[in-house]
């Protein structure tokens, strides 16, 4: 990973320096060059293209931006709802992860605190558990499902 | 018109400030008052923003940074003392 | 025309900002004033901010110093949010009567278990 970004920046600064300009749109145009350049050279450093994660990078923050816009949706009909008592059923929910790292476990947190009806409140001390309060718990093992399946492979593809 | 817009933004947002200072003054339990004075922070931020925009002055830019910086440290700061009694911890464990 | 645009957003983010405040006002327990005291006022003072700088960018000024505001902003409302509400869990503030089920309580160690009333959570507060 670090290895390919030194590579594609070198390609980028020796563009530069052919085109005798370091405007910023000639160290773009070097950019997509190197970048392109390390794409073919990639069977030769055995490792996966970098510009895959961070492809899964941007993936990842488009999602935080959807989920904040459908969370203040969802926030938006509560709290107009007039009839409160009757139809917001909170709930604390012990929630599993199989996360590894700890930056993954910290995005995840952020991730599911700023999803609609959810707030991350506390882990277990191994950090294999958050503990989440969420506005909708009819379903219990939906709320779950949902952080399983979308957010943590979202995570994943991004550490890998 | 630009200008009208700017006012009714400006009323949006003291009613706003006002809300979060009336559940600061009647909130039952501490953490009540440190949740509303969180989202005064908020607040304050958008209010010069759009000050910014009338006054037509870049001066302000950093006062947005350092009130979102302070709102974030003193909530934390009050979390921590209510939970443990003190706000930095001597021994780790 | 950009005018128009810069409108929206300013509105917007006021509006979604009063969501927040209201929720604090309305909602019945400390962990629902959480809930709209992060979302609503996070993505409120993002989109204000964002139409400060389309305004300033009309005017010939880039403030990418702003940006550095959103970004402190989004990092930080969440870990406010879970030290907040944890620390009101962990000294015993009384949750909402509809509240289904509570497995953060059933984990604590027992001597550690917290008492749920909410007099218990005033003495502390005020000691």
């Amino acid at each position: 990973m670090g290895f390919q970004f030194l590579i594609n920046i070198l390609i980028m600064l020796l563009w530069a320096s052919l085109q005798q300009s370091y405007h910023s749109s000639d160290l773009l145009i070097g950019f997509v060059i190197g970048a392109i350049a390390v794409y073919f050279l990639r069977g030769a450093l055995n490792e996966s293209y970098y510009m895959k994660k961070v492809w899964a990078l941007v993936k990842l923050i488009g999602l935080f931006i959807k989920e904040l816009v459908l969370a203040n949706y969802d926030m938006v009909k509560i709290v107009l709802n007039p009839r409160l008592k009757k139809d917001v059923k909170p709930g604390i929910i012990a929630v599993p992860t199989t996360l590894k790292y700890d930056w993954e476990i910290t995005v995840l947190s952020m991730l599911v605190t700023l999803t609609p009806g959810t707030l991350t409140m506390d882990y277990s001390l191994d950090a294999r558990t958050l503990y989440i309060h969420s506005m909708h718990v009819d379903d219990r093992q939906k709320v779950i499902d949902d952080i399983t399946n979308s957010f943590e492979r979202a995570i994943r593809e991004v550490g890998e | 018109m630009f200008e009208l817009v700017m006012d009714i933004g400006l009323i949006i947002l003291s009613i706003s400030v006002g809300l979060c200072l009336i559940r600061a003054l009647i909130g039952p339990t501490t953490s009540d008052r440190i949740v509303a004075l969180d989202s005064f922070g908020l607040n304050l931020i958008g209010l010069i923003c759009i000050i910014m925009i009338q006054q037509d002055s870049t001066a302000y830019v950093e006062v947005t940074m350092i009130i979102g910086i302070l709102a974030f440290i003193g909530s934390v700061a009050l979390a921590k003392f209510l939970e443990r009694g003190v706000v930095i911890d001597r021994d780790s464990h | 025309m950009i005018e128009i645009l810069i409108s929206i957003f300013i509105i917007g983010g006021c509006l979604l900002s009063l969501i927040g405040s209201l929720g604090i006002i309305r909602l019945k327990d400390i962990y629902g004033r959480m809930h709209a005291a992060t979302k609503s006022a996070t993505l409120g003072v993002i989109l204000i901010i964002i139409g400060t700088f389309i305004t300033f960018m009309g005017r010939g000024t880039l403030l990418f110093s702003l940006f550095f505001t959103i970004l402190f902003v989004f990092l930080t409302a969440p870990v406010a949010a879970m030290i907040i509400s944890r620390s009101a869990h962990r000294i015993g503030v009384e949750l909402w009567e509809n509240t289904q089920f509570d497995e953060l309580h059933d984990s604590y160690p027992e001597e550690l278990k917290p008492e749920r009333d909410n007099s218990k959570a005033e003495e502390i507060s005020t000691r």
